[in-house]
Protein backbone atom coordinates (compact mmCIF):
# COMPACT_ATOMS: atom_id res chain seq x y z
CA UNK A 1 0.00 0.00 0.00
CA UNK A 2 2.68 2.30 0.81
CA UNK A 3 4.11 1.71 -2.96
CA UNK A 4 0.93 2.48 -4.16
CA UNK A 5 0.71 5.78 -2.25
CA UNK A 6 3.94 6.78 -3.16
CA UNK A 7 3.12 6.08 -6.70
CA UNK A 8 0.53 8.26 -6.77
CA UNK A 9 2.13 10.87 -4.87
CA UNK A 10 4.88 10.60 -7.40
CA UNK A 11 2.38 10.99 -10.65
CA UNK A 12 0.26 13.58 -9.49
CA UNK A 13 3.12 15.75 -8.20
CA UNK A 14 4.79 15.31 -12.17
CA UNK A 15 1.47 16.20 -13.40
CA UNK A 16 0.78 19.49 -11.82
CA UNK A 17 4.61 20.60 -11.81
CA UNK A 18 4.62 19.28 -16.13
CA UNK A 19 0.85 21.49 -15.94
CA UNK A 20 2.10 24.92 -14.39
CA UNK A 21 5.40 24.45 -15.86
CA UNK A 22 4.15 24.17 -19.89
CA UNK A 23 1.29 27.40 -19.21
CA UNK A 24 4.22 29.04 -17.55
CA UNK A 25 6.48 28.42 -20.26
CA UNK A 26 4.09 28.88 -22.93
CA UNK A 27 3.68 32.53 -21.35
CA UNK A 28 6.36 33.58 -21.34
CA UNK A 29 6.73 32.45 -25.26
CA UNK A 30 4.15 34.06 -26.47
CA UNK A 31 2.04 30.79 -27.42
CA UNK A 32 -0.69 31.49 -24.90
CA UNK A 33 -1.69 35.32 -25.75
CA UNK A 34 -0.89 37.87 -23.30
CA UNK A 35 -1.40 40.91 -25.83
CA UNK A 36 -3.24 44.00 -24.34
CA UNK A 37 -2.73 42.50 -20.52
CA UNK A 38 -1.48 45.37 -19.76
CA UNK A 39 -2.79 48.14 -21.81
CA UNK A 40 -6.23 49.89 -20.96
CA UNK A 41 -8.78 51.05 -23.37
CA UNK A 42 -10.00 54.88 -23.91
CA UNK A 43 -13.60 54.64 -25.35
CA UNK A 44 -15.06 57.07 -27.40
CA UNK A 45 -11.62 57.35 -29.29
CA UNK A 46 -9.95 56.48 -32.60
CA UNK A 47 -8.53 52.90 -32.74
CA UNK A 48 -5.34 53.83 -33.27
CA UNK A 49 -5.23 55.88 -30.11
CA UNK A 50 -7.36 54.37 -27.30
CA UNK A 51 -4.79 52.13 -25.75
CA UNK A 52 -2.66 53.08 -22.71
CA UNK A 53 -0.29 51.57 -20.47
CA UNK A 54 -2.38 51.00 -17.64
CA UNK A 55 -0.63 51.36 -14.34
CA UNK A 56 -3.99 49.70 -12.43
CA UNK A 57 -2.98 46.35 -14.17
CA UNK A 58 0.68 46.54 -13.42
CA UNK A 59 -0.07 47.10 -9.76
CA UNK A 60 -2.87 44.26 -10.06
CA UNK A 61 -0.59 41.74 -11.85
CA UNK A 62 2.43 42.20 -9.20
CA UNK A 63 -0.13 42.20 -5.98
CA UNK A 64 -1.18 39.01 -7.96
CA UNK A 65 1.96 37.36 -8.14
CA UNK A 66 3.61 38.37 -4.67
CA UNK A 67 0.31 36.81 -2.76
CA UNK A 68 0.09 33.49 -4.64
CA UNK A 69 4.15 33.08 -4.83
CA UNK A 70 3.94 34.33 -0.92
CA UNK A 71 1.21 31.82 -0.18
CA UNK A 72 2.97 28.76 -1.57
CA UNK A 73 5.96 29.69 0.09
CA UNK A 74 4.11 29.65 3.81
CA UNK A 75 2.82 26.23 2.40
CA UNK A 76 6.04 24.97 1.82
CA UNK A 77 7.85 25.89 5.00
CA UNK A 78 4.52 25.74 6.83
CA UNK A 79 5.35 24.50 10.46
CA UNK A 80 2.01 22.17 10.48
CA UNK A 81 2.14 20.05 7.34
CA UNK A 82 -0.97 18.78 6.64
CA UNK A 83 -2.96 22.81 7.27
CA UNK A 84 -3.24 25.31 5.14
CA UNK A 85 -0.82 27.77 7.02
CA UNK A 86 -3.13 30.80 8.14
CA UNK A 87 -3.50 33.53 5.77
CA UNK A 88 -2.34 37.34 7.08
CA UNK A 89 -5.63 39.10 8.50
CA UNK A 90 -4.85 42.11 6.04
CA UNK A 91 -4.19 40.35 2.90
CA UNK A 92 -7.79 39.99 1.75
CA UNK A 93 -7.74 44.12 2.40
CA UNK A 94 -4.51 44.54 -0.11
CA UNK A 95 -5.71 42.54 -2.26
CA UNK A 96 -9.22 43.69 -2.36
CA UNK A 97 -8.11 47.17 -2.96
CA UNK A 98 -5.76 46.20 -5.77
CA UNK A 99 -8.83 45.08 -7.39
CA UNK A 100 -11.00 48.36 -6.42
CA UNK A 101 -8.08 50.24 -8.08
CA UNK A 102 -8.08 47.91 -11.13
CA UNK A 103 -11.79 48.64 -11.50
CA UNK A 104 -12.05 52.14 -10.75
CA UNK A 105 -9.49 52.68 -13.53
CA UNK A 106 -10.97 50.33 -15.80
CA UNK A 107 -14.59 52.16 -15.15
CA UNK A 108 -12.69 55.55 -15.51
CA UNK A 109 -11.22 55.24 -18.83
CA UNK A 110 -14.58 53.18 -20.13
CA UNK A 111 -16.94 55.72 -18.80
CA UNK A 112 -14.96 59.10 -18.67
CA UNK A 113 -11.89 58.65 -20.44
CA UNK A 114 -13.48 59.04 -23.55
CA UNK A 115 -15.35 62.53 -22.35
CA UNK A 116 -12.33 64.19 -20.85
CA UNK A 117 -10.50 63.27 -24.18
CA UNK A 118 -13.06 65.06 -25.91
CA UNK A 119 -12.85 68.11 -23.52
CA UNK A 120 -9.53 68.62 -23.76
CA UNK A 121 -9.56 68.26 -27.56
CA UNK A 122 -12.55 71.02 -27.87
CA UNK A 123 -10.43 73.47 -25.53
CA UNK A 124 -7.45 72.94 -27.40
CA UNK A 125 -9.26 73.90 -30.62
CA UNK B 1 -7.02 -17.27 -3.31
CA UNK B 2 -7.75 -13.20 -3.86
CA UNK B 3 -8.51 -11.63 -0.72
CA UNK B 4 -10.31 -8.08 -0.10
CA UNK B 5 -7.18 -6.15 0.72
CA UNK B 6 -5.36 -7.79 -2.44
CA UNK B 7 -8.25 -6.87 -4.64
CA UNK B 8 -8.37 -3.01 -2.81
CA UNK B 9 -4.54 -2.64 -3.43
CA UNK B 10 -4.93 -3.88 -7.32
CA UNK B 11 -8.17 -1.75 -7.84
CA UNK B 12 -5.43 1.12 -6.53
CA UNK B 13 -3.25 -0.02 -9.07
CA UNK B 14 -5.64 0.31 -11.66
CA UNK B 15 -6.95 3.51 -10.80
CA UNK B 16 -2.83 5.05 -10.23
CA UNK B 17 -2.59 3.85 -13.97
CA UNK B 18 -5.34 5.49 -15.26
CA UNK B 19 -4.76 8.91 -13.39
CA UNK B 20 -1.13 8.61 -14.84
CA UNK B 21 -2.61 8.07 -18.29
CA UNK B 22 -4.74 10.81 -18.36
CA UNK B 23 -2.66 13.66 -16.93
CA UNK B 24 0.00 12.07 -19.84
CA UNK B 25 -2.70 12.61 -22.45
CA UNK B 26 -3.78 16.40 -21.21
CA UNK B 27 -0.42 17.11 -21.08
CA UNK B 28 0.68 15.83 -24.31
CA UNK B 29 -2.18 16.93 -26.18
CA UNK B 30 -1.35 20.36 -24.74
CA UNK B 31 1.67 20.05 -26.08
CA UNK B 32 0.79 18.94 -29.70
CA UNK B 33 -2.14 21.70 -29.49
CA UNK B 34 -4.89 19.67 -29.76
CA UNK B 35 -5.59 21.41 -26.90
CA UNK B 36 -5.18 24.69 -27.46
CA UNK B 37 -4.38 27.06 -24.61
CA UNK B 38 -3.45 29.96 -26.62
CA UNK B 39 -6.69 31.60 -25.58
CA UNK B 40 -6.79 30.86 -21.86
CA UNK B 41 -6.19 33.92 -20.37
CA UNK B 42 -8.04 36.05 -23.79
CA UNK B 43 -11.59 37.81 -24.17
CA UNK B 44 -13.16 36.36 -27.43
CA UNK B 45 -11.92 39.62 -28.89
CA UNK B 46 -8.32 38.42 -28.62
CA UNK B 47 -7.33 40.80 -25.83
CA UNK B 48 -5.81 39.21 -22.61
CA UNK B 49 -7.78 39.71 -19.69
CA UNK B 50 -6.08 40.66 -16.22
CA UNK B 51 -9.04 39.38 -14.47
CA UNK B 52 -8.44 35.92 -16.05
CA UNK B 53 -4.80 36.14 -15.39
CA UNK B 54 -5.45 36.55 -11.39
CA UNK B 55 -7.85 33.52 -11.48
CA UNK B 56 -4.93 31.23 -13.31
CA UNK B 57 -2.51 32.52 -10.64
CA UNK B 58 -4.77 31.73 -7.58
CA UNK B 59 -5.98 28.44 -9.28
CA UNK B 60 -2.47 26.58 -9.54
CA UNK B 61 -1.77 28.14 -5.90
CA UNK B 62 -4.49 26.97 -4.16
CA UNK B 63 -4.64 23.46 -6.24
CA UNK B 64 -0.69 23.17 -5.62
CA UNK B 65 -1.29 24.41 -2.14
CA UNK B 66 -3.94 21.54 -1.18
CA UNK B 67 -2.31 18.68 -2.69
CA UNK B 68 0.82 19.91 -0.73
CA UNK B 69 -1.23 19.72 2.49
CA UNK B 70 -3.34 16.49 1.47
CA UNK B 71 -0.09 14.44 1.61
CA UNK B 72 1.75 16.21 4.11
CA UNK B 73 -0.68 15.17 6.78
CA UNK B 74 1.25 13.63 9.53
CA UNK B 75 -1.94 11.05 10.07
CA UNK B 76 -2.05 9.49 6.56
CA UNK B 77 -3.18 10.97 2.69
CA UNK B 78 -7.00 12.83 3.86
CA UNK B 79 -8.12 16.05 3.05
CA UNK B 80 -7.54 19.07 5.31
CA UNK B 81 -9.94 19.36 8.57
CA UNK B 82 -10.18 23.29 7.79
CA UNK B 83 -9.98 25.91 4.89
CA UNK B 84 -9.06 29.56 6.31
CA UNK B 85 -11.94 31.60 5.43
CA UNK B 86 -9.16 34.35 4.38
CA UNK B 87 -8.84 31.98 1.19
CA UNK B 88 -12.01 32.20 0.34
CA UNK B 89 -12.49 35.04 0.68
CA UNK B 90 -9.68 35.89 -1.46
CA UNK B 91 -11.32 33.59 -3.92
CA UNK B 92 -14.37 35.35 -3.74
CA UNK B 93 -12.81 38.78 -4.48
CA UNK B 94 -11.03 37.92 -7.42
CA UNK B 95 -14.26 35.92 -8.77
CA UNK B 96 -16.20 39.57 -7.76
CA UNK B 97 -13.59 41.71 -9.49
CA UNK B 98 -13.89 39.33 -12.40
CA UNK B 99 -17.50 39.99 -12.64
CA UNK B 100 -17.31 43.82 -12.19
CA UNK B 101 -14.70 44.20 -14.84
CA UNK B 102 -16.83 42.07 -17.25
CA UNK B 103 -19.93 44.43 -16.54
CA UNK B 104 -17.40 47.57 -16.88
CA UNK B 105 -16.26 46.09 -20.45
CA UNK B 106 -20.00 45.29 -21.76
CA UNK B 107 -21.40 48.21 -20.80
CA UNK B 108 -19.93 49.95 -23.94
CA UNK B 109 -20.76 48.39 -27.14
CA UNK B 110 -17.47 48.49 -28.44
CA UNK B 111 -16.21 47.02 -25.52
CA UNK B 112 -16.06 43.35 -27.25
CA UNK B 113 -14.34 44.63 -30.11
CA UNK B 114 -11.54 46.72 -29.14
CA UNK B 115 -8.69 44.70 -29.43
CA UNK B 116 -8.48 43.08 -32.65
CA UNK B 117 -5.69 43.14 -34.56
CA UNK B 118 -6.01 40.60 -37.07
CA UNK B 119 -9.25 42.38 -38.75
CA UNK B 120 -10.84 45.42 -38.38
CA UNK B 121 -13.92 47.28 -39.49
CA UNK B 122 -15.02 50.36 -40.26
CA UNK B 123 -16.70 52.40 -39.42
CA UNK B 124 -17.55 50.39 -35.85
CA UNK B 125 -20.58 52.37 -35.10
CA UNK B 126 -22.80 53.90 -37.34
CA UNK B 127 -26.74 55.30 -37.36
CA UNK B 128 -28.79 54.40 -40.39
CA UNK B 129 -32.18 55.73 -41.17
CA UNK B 130 -34.96 53.09 -41.50
CA UNK B 131 -34.93 51.54 -45.45
CA UNK B 132 -31.73 53.26 -46.00
CA UNK B 133 -27.82 51.64 -46.47
CA UNK B 134 -24.20 51.56 -45.05
CA UNK B 135 -20.99 50.34 -46.13
CA UNK B 136 -18.87 48.89 -44.04
CA UNK B 137 -15.30 48.17 -45.37
CA UNK B 138 -12.78 45.73 -43.34
CA UNK B 139 -9.19 45.48 -43.31
CA UNK B 140 -7.15 42.39 -42.98
CA UNK B 141 -3.34 43.46 -42.26
CA UNK B 142 -1.35 40.52 -41.95
CA UNK B 143 -2.99 39.41 -45.46
CA UNK B 144 -4.29 42.09 -46.96
CA UNK B 145 -6.57 41.68 -49.64
CA UNK B 146 -7.96 38.83 -48.66
CA UNK B 147 -11.82 37.55 -48.49
CA UNK B 148 -13.97 37.89 -45.59
CA UNK B 149 -17.77 37.18 -44.73
CA UNK B 150 -20.29 39.67 -43.96
CA UNK B 151 -22.68 38.73 -41.41
CA UNK B 152 -26.06 40.37 -39.44
CA UNK B 153 -25.57 38.30 -35.79
CA UNK B 154 -28.05 40.26 -33.91
CA UNK B 155 -30.70 42.52 -34.71
CA UNK B 156 -32.57 43.69 -37.98
CA UNK B 157 -31.45 44.15 -41.46
CA UNK B 158 -29.35 42.47 -44.19
CA UNK B 159 -25.87 42.87 -45.60
CA UNK B 160 -24.54 41.95 -48.63
CA UNK B 161 -20.76 39.97 -49.52
CA UNK B 162 -19.39 43.13 -50.21
CA UNK B 163 -20.48 44.85 -46.94
CA UNK B 164 -23.66 46.99 -47.63
CA UNK B 165 -25.98 46.78 -44.69
CA UNK B 166 -29.54 47.48 -45.15
CA UNK B 167 -31.45 48.71 -42.71
CA UNK B 168 -35.07 47.39 -42.78
CA UNK B 169 -37.97 49.85 -43.71
CA UNK B 170 -39.50 51.65 -41.22
CA UNK B 171 -43.33 50.07 -41.17
CA UNK B 172 -40.73 46.74 -40.47
CA UNK B 173 -39.00 48.45 -37.63
CA UNK B 174 -41.80 49.24 -35.76
CA UNK B 175 -44.80 47.27 -36.55
CA UNK B 176 -48.62 48.18 -35.63
CA UNK B 177 -46.50 50.73 -33.46
CA UNK B 178 -46.57 54.41 -33.53
CA UNK B 179 -44.54 56.42 -35.67
CA UNK B 180 -40.67 55.33 -35.96
CA UNK B 181 -39.78 59.09 -34.81
CA UNK B 182 -41.85 57.71 -31.56
CA UNK B 183 -40.04 54.52 -31.56
CA UNK B 184 -36.89 53.83 -29.32
CA UNK B 185 -33.58 53.32 -31.79
CA UNK B 186 -33.24 49.59 -32.37
CA UNK B 187 -29.60 47.84 -32.57
CA UNK B 188 -28.17 45.83 -35.07
CA UNK B 189 -24.67 43.73 -34.81
CA UNK B 190 -22.59 43.31 -37.54
CA UNK B 191 -19.68 40.98 -37.86
CA UNK B 192 -16.85 40.07 -40.49
CA UNK B 193 -14.57 37.02 -40.32
CA UNK B 194 -11.31 36.79 -42.24
CA UNK B 195 -11.03 33.81 -44.16
CA UNK B 196 -7.51 34.08 -43.53
CA UNK B 197 -8.08 33.78 -40.09
CA UNK B 198 -11.31 31.99 -39.25
CA UNK B 199 -10.56 32.31 -35.60
CA UNK B 200 -10.59 36.42 -35.96
CA UNK B 201 -12.89 38.36 -36.00
CA UNK B 202 -15.07 42.17 -35.94
CA UNK B 203 -18.13 43.76 -35.26
CA UNK B 204 -19.97 47.22 -35.90
CA UNK B 205 -22.93 48.41 -33.69
CA UNK B 206 -25.86 49.70 -35.93
CA UNK B 207 -28.26 51.97 -34.74
CA UNK B 208 -31.30 52.43 -37.06
CA UNK B 209 -32.56 55.83 -36.29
Amino acid sequence: MTLLVQLLKLEITIFLVALAGTVAIQLLTGQIKTTGLLQGTISGRPRDNNQYVSPERIQLLIFTLGAGLHYLSLVLTNPNPGTFPPVPQNWPAIVGGSNVIYLAGKAYSRWLGGAGSKNSKESSE
Amino acid sequence: MLTLQGLTIFSGYIIAVLIALLGFVVIWRILDGTIDLSQVISEPNGGASMSRFQFLVFTFVIALSLFLVIIGNSKGIQFPEKIPAEILTLLGISGTSYLVSKGIQFSDPTGIADRGTDIIISPMKANVPPGQTKQFTAEVPGKPGSGVKWEVIAGPGTISADGLYTAPPAAAVTPGSPPATAAPHLHATVQVTSDEFPNSYDVAVVTIV
